[in-house]
């Protein structure tokens, strides 16, 4: 056991002292966390360009109601509107991105007042039947028929999305909302004239941020890499040059060099936990708890995933193969288990795919302990980690080779 | 008569269908310094790594200090210390950081002392990566005295060093026959052979071509010792009486090969008393080699 502390500690020193390790292993984490949280964490204040080509003109200045209807869509929060002379043309000038385009047609306003006209008598004629005016004679046939027979066309606006367009239902939504207040406008009714009164509450409690999701995929995916890529790396470098075989000409035994390894990896995931954590908690205000039921799950997270490393680096014997087959696993892992992104956006198959790779349960058990405080959902977690990390630990001993390295 | 601390028979090993080792039996007595030579590829850490209980032999046997490598491999290594070929450690601890885990590794704690032993002290928070060849060697044999064995592996603890730190090695494996130490020394360089060794044995492709005391070798396989005079008269008269061989050189001087060490000093003395000009060259390992194998073994240890 003391050689094994020994040799723990001269692991941890070694990798202490290497930038280019510390780097990987702790601070590349922490700026992807920074970066993830940060870009995904501002969806709320998206705008969606809308550019609008107004071609409802009297005498080349554009009408009060298009200019209205304009002024109307530019006012709504998730839209910039842009006003362009051609949208055609201007659509064609672009080679990247989506393009939304909104052109309001010639005869706009007079469309839009007759049309109005013709509404406001729809609502006349309801209202009076509503009220049985008919009948107590306030309105005569031929009075009724007048209002029955004025009709006119719909003001006409011309959408123009692409099909690949994740924000058109965004911009769709947004530009009927429009549409709907500037109808009762034209109609005479004000702002506040509704049928259903919305009453806002806010609640004195924060909801859950981009950062909550990604804290522990990120602590659980750079457990998994830190175990897999830096493990196999390590100890394919220890046979090349010979320390490997220094240590094995010892007393020391396999057990205790697996030991220190697993020791190594240990503290190198809970000093990841406690970072992360701090910079989540200072910088976007995480709500994260470190638990014992978390302290748990990442101790058997980090055997299990440093005894795949050691099995790795024991059967493989060049350092560039060794190196290539711990990214291979690792990386394809990171991305399929939903460790960044939830698997409920991937297609089915791929979240069939997620749920067989043991980084699924293992980020999804840490959010459920550390996020949601349910650490009872963590229990299917625990067991396939468990498993996961005893049979690894197994193999890991079957693997490491103690003669002709 | 002195202990037996290995004792080999038969050994072989086999390496996907190559010998690299072909049946070899040998013994290296208690306190004396054994030097395997032999160039590249002769199998020399074959066999040393057999004996460290890194690698299974196909067939044979082998004891070392009384047990058998194929049984009680962790009860040997708690009794030897071993430097591998190419020997390499932690890069970024220290010089002392290293020393003590090997300390800690072998359950002893006198790492002051060795580090002034070995002359790591002056440099032992250095960090390994950033020390010379010969301070590396210097750190490697620290990390295997600070086992406190008495019997010493070391596997090419010289190659690739500079003339100095050889040199420097040199003797410090002196001191450890001093401090009553077993060596079991492999090496290609026949200088350091001959200049540390008490006994070696040839290695040629998994073979032992030859093995005695480096004395009897140069003697039996040196090719004598050779006298060269550089003047006529009354010595050249010694030298076609006294030597076993005389070559006449292109230069018109003589050279007489002595195979006996009594022969040449009872001619030299008379070359003295007429106070001739002469030069001596003894035999050496070099000759050696070349007379048993016909070849030499050049710096990177080929044979040529």
């Amino acid at each position: 056991m003391n050689r094994a502390l020994s040799l723990f500690i001269s692991l941890l020193k070694n990798w202490i002292r290497s930038k280019s390790g510390v780097f990987f292993s702790v601070l590349f984490p922490i700026m992807l966390l920074l970066i993830f949280s940060t870009v995904f964490g501002g969806q709320e204040a998206v705008e969606y360009t809308l550019h609008v080509q107004n071609d409802d003109m009297v005498d080349g200045n554009a009408t009060a109601t298009s200019e209205g209807f304009i002024q109307a869509l530019d006012s709504a929060e998730s839209l910039n509107v842009k006003e362009v002379d051609n949208i055609t043309e201007h659509r064609e000038e672009r080679t990247f991105g989506s393009y939304r385009g909104l052109r309001i047609k010639e005869g706009f306003n007079e469309s839009a007042v007759n049309k109005s006209i013709e509404l406001r008598m729809k609502v006349i004629r309801d209202t009076m039947r509503r009220a049985n005016f008919t009948e107590d004679g306030f309105l005569d046939e031929t009075n009724e028929s007048d209002l029955e027979n004025f009709t006119a066309e719909s003001a006409e606006i011309v959408l123009l999305l692409s099909e690949d367009d994740q924000g058109a239902p965004m911009v769709k939504g947004t530009l009927h909302g429009v549409i709907n207040s500037f109808n009762s406008r034209m109609l005479g009714l004000e702002e506040n004239d509704s049928t259903v009164e919305v009453t806002e509450e806010m609640r004195d409690e924060r909801g859950l941020q981009p950062v909550d999701y990604y804290l522990p995929g990120f602590i659980a995916a750079f457990i998994m890499t830190n175990g897999i890529i830096g493990v196999t790396s390590n100890i394919s470098e220890y046979k090349r040059n010979g320390t490997m075989k220094r240590l094995t000409a010892t007393p020391l035994k396999k057990r205790d060099w697996i030991l220190a390894n697993v020791g190594q990896q240990t503290v190198l995931a809970f000093s990841l936990t406690a970072v992360m954590i701090l910079v989540a908690v200072l910088v976007f205000g995480a709500q994260a708890h470190l638990g014992p039921y978390a302290i748990g799950l990442i101790f058997l997270g980090s055997v299990a995933f440093c005894s795949v490393g050691i099995v790795l680096g024991g059967l493989i014997k060049d350092v560039e193969a060794a190196s290539g087959a711990g990214n291979a696993i690792a990386f394809p892992m990171m991305f399929l288990s939903g460790a960044f992104i939830p698997i409920e956006t991937f297609p089915d198959y791929l979240q069939t795919v997620a749920r067989f790779l043991p980084l699924f349960y293992f980020h999804q058990g840490l959010r459920e302990i550390m996020i949601f405080q349910n650490p009872s959902d963590a229990f299917l977690a625990y067991l396939i980690i468990g498993i996961f990390a005893s049979i690894f630990i197994m193999l890991a001993i079957k693997t490491t080779r103690w003669k002709d390295i | 008569m002195a202990r037996k601390v290995i004792r080999v028979k038969d050994l072989t090993k086999e390496y996907d269908g190559t010998t690299a080792v072909k049946e070899i039996s040998f013994q290296v007595k208690e306190g004396e310094i054994f030097s395997l030579v032999g160039p590249n590829g002769a199998g020399k850490t074959t066999t040393v790594e057999i004996l460290e209980c890194l690698r299974e032999p196909t067939s044979g046997e082998a004891t070392v200090l009384g047990h058998d490598i194929s049984d009680e491999a962790e009860k040997i290594k708690e009794k030897i210390g071993v430097m591998p070929q190419d020997f390499n450690t932690f890069d970024r601890l220290t010089a002392e950081e290293n020393i003590k885990l090997m300390g800690d590794l072998y359950g002893s704690n006198n790492v002051e002392e060795i580090m002034k032993k070995v002359g790591v002290d002056k440099f032992k928070n250095k960090k390994f990566a950033d020390l010379s060849g010969g301070m590396k060697t210097k750190v490697g044999i620290g990390m295997t005295l600070i086992s406190n064995a008495d019997l010493l592996f070391l596997d090419e603890p010289t190659t690739g060093l500079d003339p100095h730190a050889r040199r420097e090695t040199w003797n410090l494996i002196k001191d450890l026959k001093r401090m009553g130490k077993t060596v079991f020394l492999t090496t290609h360089y026949m200088e350091e052979v001959e200049s540390l060794s008490d006994r070696a044995a040839i290695l040629i492709d998994g073979e032992i071509e030859v093995l005695d005391s480096i004395e009897n070798l140069i003697d039996q396989h040196g090719g004598g010792i050779k006298v060269r005079v550089l003047e006529d008269g009354r010595a050249v008269e010694i030298i076609h009486d006294k030597a076993d061989e005389v070559l006449e050189g292109e230069d018109g001087t003589l050279t007489g090969i002595f195979d006996s060490k009594k022969e040449a000093r009872q001619a030299l003395i008379k070359l003295f008393q007429l106070d001739s000009k002469v030069e001596v060259q003894d035999a050496g390992m070099d000759e050696v080699f070349i007379r048993l194998t016909g070849g030499k073994i050049d710096e990177g240890g080929e044979l040529v």
